[in-house]
């Protein structure tokens, strides 16, 4: 019994770890109309962007971290200067082939900036997990976990509450609706990646935080997918209860079908439930329906 | 367009794929060509040709799919899998002949595609091309924990040689006859199929397919059609590969070998199975390139190590598909019908 909370605890905080990585993907869906494939290189990136501030560099981690996330920054404005900016107008088809193009793209970018071999990545939030009697909780999924239930929330104010969200959400919803309201495309689109790139490097941090980093570690984008298909490509909070759905189920799959039919259930599980979805269901729990014309 | 003086007078010659007689007569020359090339040049290039037909049965599939159906497909190199492993396995376990075993892989492989294809029931667009994202993690998974009795698992499928009435083609000539035979069946019937109802359907169905269903056109199973055709091209490749490589392992159909089938199309021109066959040759040949100049170029310089070479080989795919993307999207296809225009008409502007 002790085991199946352990489980589910877990399954749930890894779940909110997938919803901060696809968080990364909805923010740039939902301000842009752009299906994000590279998201998993984002993270790869923002990852070895820390290791070599704080580990190569020697910098302390108050001062390495921030500004990681304003190299991310950087780095996803580059981004949108170098590709995106010249795309408004063209289909959204040429945008995401785009990013297909911008998976491989910035994996040899970070082959040649930083290499292959496994590098160590900082510990920033304590090894030693929380013991509640015989509950174990890992600490860096617990505080992650906080961060991302505090992030999810927030972003989502934004996006429905404040004007610019508003703005944003008519970007996604037509680029040439927005463009005749005054609305700026560009602009929008490059705040897209700006938080793209930063939600992905704090998922790095959440993920990768004590153990080692080399450019593989971006299966984790593909992984997220599965959740924000769920929740809807556009709903920013459902995220959060989507990500724990697909945890929990998956966590619960390695632990009682794995050893049944001999691995790798768990890493094909959330394709399952991706495809079950897109049959049943595909705008998701919360995600927009639209009504088509010609 | 014809160039001055060509008018078609008859709906069939309207249609005709050789509009001029100089178009014939390169078409012979390249024939001709392309028969005498294992007596002109070495068995490196033979090999490297051979590749390059194989991936073009591939890539005219995807052309089909993707180009003139407009279905973002993710999962063509899982589609070849499947065929690959199904050749492969039927040539071992019941020794059945090669010109049975590759078409049963085409089919096996329309079928995986089909089943994919389906969705489009549900769902359109970009959604449809997570489906085939999940198509190659399904293959993988499927190939590595089924009995490895069945498809060999992590250790892949080693084959014997196909036999043509007693002919052991293991050699790059004989092998490299096969490819031609086969790609130049499957090229033919891609330029029958583009021109013909349903290629004019997958036109219609990828301009706009709200539309093409006002119009009539059966929406789901046109693109249902165009995962069958293009997963059939698949397969055929896979058996193709499966002959020529005569081992099959799983880490040969992997989502960056999808990738680079969409590179070469996006390189190539959408919309035109010329236009994937250059891309084909293009994008080869610079792979080939960088293989084989990369290692002399990290020696000369010294503080490189081997695996740029990896690691360039992906900023030049990545860039290059950005770049076409930005500066010329209907790919080189496009960028010759207008070097072939201007020359036509030449010397007015138009």
């Amino acid at each position: 019994m002790i085991d199946f909370v352990n489980y589910l605890i877990s399954g749930a905080l890894i779940g909110l770890l997938y919803s901060l990585i696809a968080m990364g993907f909805v923010v740039i869906y939902r301000a842009s109309k752009v299906f994000n494939f590279a998201q998993g290189e984002l993270v790869v990136f923002g990852g070895f962007v820390v290791w070599w501030l704080v580990v190569h560099l020697g910098l302390p981690l108050y001062v390495g971290l921030p500004l990681a996330f304003v190299c991310a920054a950087a780095f996803g404005l580059l981004i949108e200067r170098v590709f995106f900016s010249r795309l408004v107008g063209e289909s959204v088809f040429a945008m995401v082939m785009v990013t297909i193009g911008l998976l491989i793209l910035i994996r040899g970018v970070v082959l040649v900036l930083f290499g292959p071999q496994v590098r160590p990545f900082p510990i920033i939030f304590p090894l030693e997990p929380i013991m509640i009697g015989d509950i174990f909780i890992p600490r860096s999924l617990l505080y992650g976990g906080v961060l991302t239930v505090i992030t999810g929330l927030s972003l989502s104010w934004f996006f429905n509450r404040t004007r610019p969200g508003l703005k944003m959400t008519a970007v996604a919803e037509d680029h040439q609706v927005a463009l005749s309201l005054g609305i700026s495309v560009r602009s929008s689109i490059a705040f897209a990646w700006i938080l793209g790139t930063v939600l992905s490097t704090l998922g790095a941090v959440i993920y990768l935080s004590g153990k080692s980093l080399n450019f593989l570690a971006s299966d984790i984008g593909l992984t997220a997918l599965p959740v924000a298909l769920l929740a809807g490509l556009e709903s920013i909070a459902g995220l959060l209860i989507a990500g724990i759905i697909v945890g929990v189920v998956q966590g619960l799959a390695v632990a009682y079908l794995d050893p049944l039919v001999g691995g790798a259930v768990g890493s094909i599980l959330p394709f399952v439930i991706m495809l079950g979805i897109l049959f049943i269901r595909p705008t998701g729990m919360f995600g927009w329906k639209t009504i088509e014309r010609v | 367009m014809d160039p001055a003086g060509v008018f078609a007078t008859t709906y069939q010659r309207d249609q005709a794929l050789i509009r001029t007689r100089a178009q014939a007569i390169g078409l012979l020359l390249f024939i001709a060509l392309m028969l005498l090339l294992p007596q002109l040049v070495g068995s490196r290039l033979m090999a490297m040709v051979s590749v390059m037909l194989i991936t073009a049965v591939v890539v005219v599939g995807l052309q089909i799919n993707t180009g003139h159906a407009g279905q973002v497909n993710l999962g063509q190199a899982a589609f070849m899998g499947v065929g690959a492993y199904t050749s492969g396995a039927l040539a071992l376990k019941f020794g059945l002949p090669f010109w049975v075993t590759i078409p049963l892989g085409g089919v096996s492989a329309a079928v995986f595609g089909f089943v994919f294809g389906l969705s489009a029931v549900r769902i359109k667009g970009f959604y449809l091309a997570l489906t085939t994202i999940a198509a190659q993690f399904l293959f993988h998974f499927m190939i590595l924990n089924l009995p490895s009795s069945w498809m060999g698992g992590s250790n892949g499928l080693s084959i014997e040689p196909a036999t043509f009435f007693g002919h052991r083609m293991a050699d790059d000539v004989s092998i490299y006859y096969l490819c031609l035979a086969v790609a130049s069946i499957m090229i033919f019937g891609a330029y029958g199929i583009t021109r013909s109802r349903h290629g004019r359907a997958f036109v219609a169905v990828r301009d706009d397919d709200v539309a093409s269903g006002m119009m009539g056109i059966d929406v789901v199973r046109t693109k249902a059609t165009a995962f069958l055709v293009g997963a059939f091209y698949a397969g055929i490749g896979g058996g193709l590969w499966t002959y020529y490589v005569r081992f099959v392992a799983v880490d040969q159909f992997t989502l960056l070998h999808s990738i680079w089938f969409i590179a070469m199309i996006i390189v190539g021109g959408m919309g035109s199975v010329t236009g994937a066959l250059i891309g084909v040759v293009v994008i080869k040949l610079a792979q080939e390139g960088i293989t084989t100049l990369g290692p002399t170029v990290v020696e000369k310089i010294p503080f490189l190590s081997g695996d740029v070479v990896f690691a360039a080989m992906n900023v030049f795919l990545g860039g290059i598909i950005a770049a076409f993307l930005i500066f010329e999207p209907r790919g080189l296809m496009h960028r010759w019908n207008i070097v072939k225009r201007s020359y036509r008409l030449w010397p007015f502007p138009y």
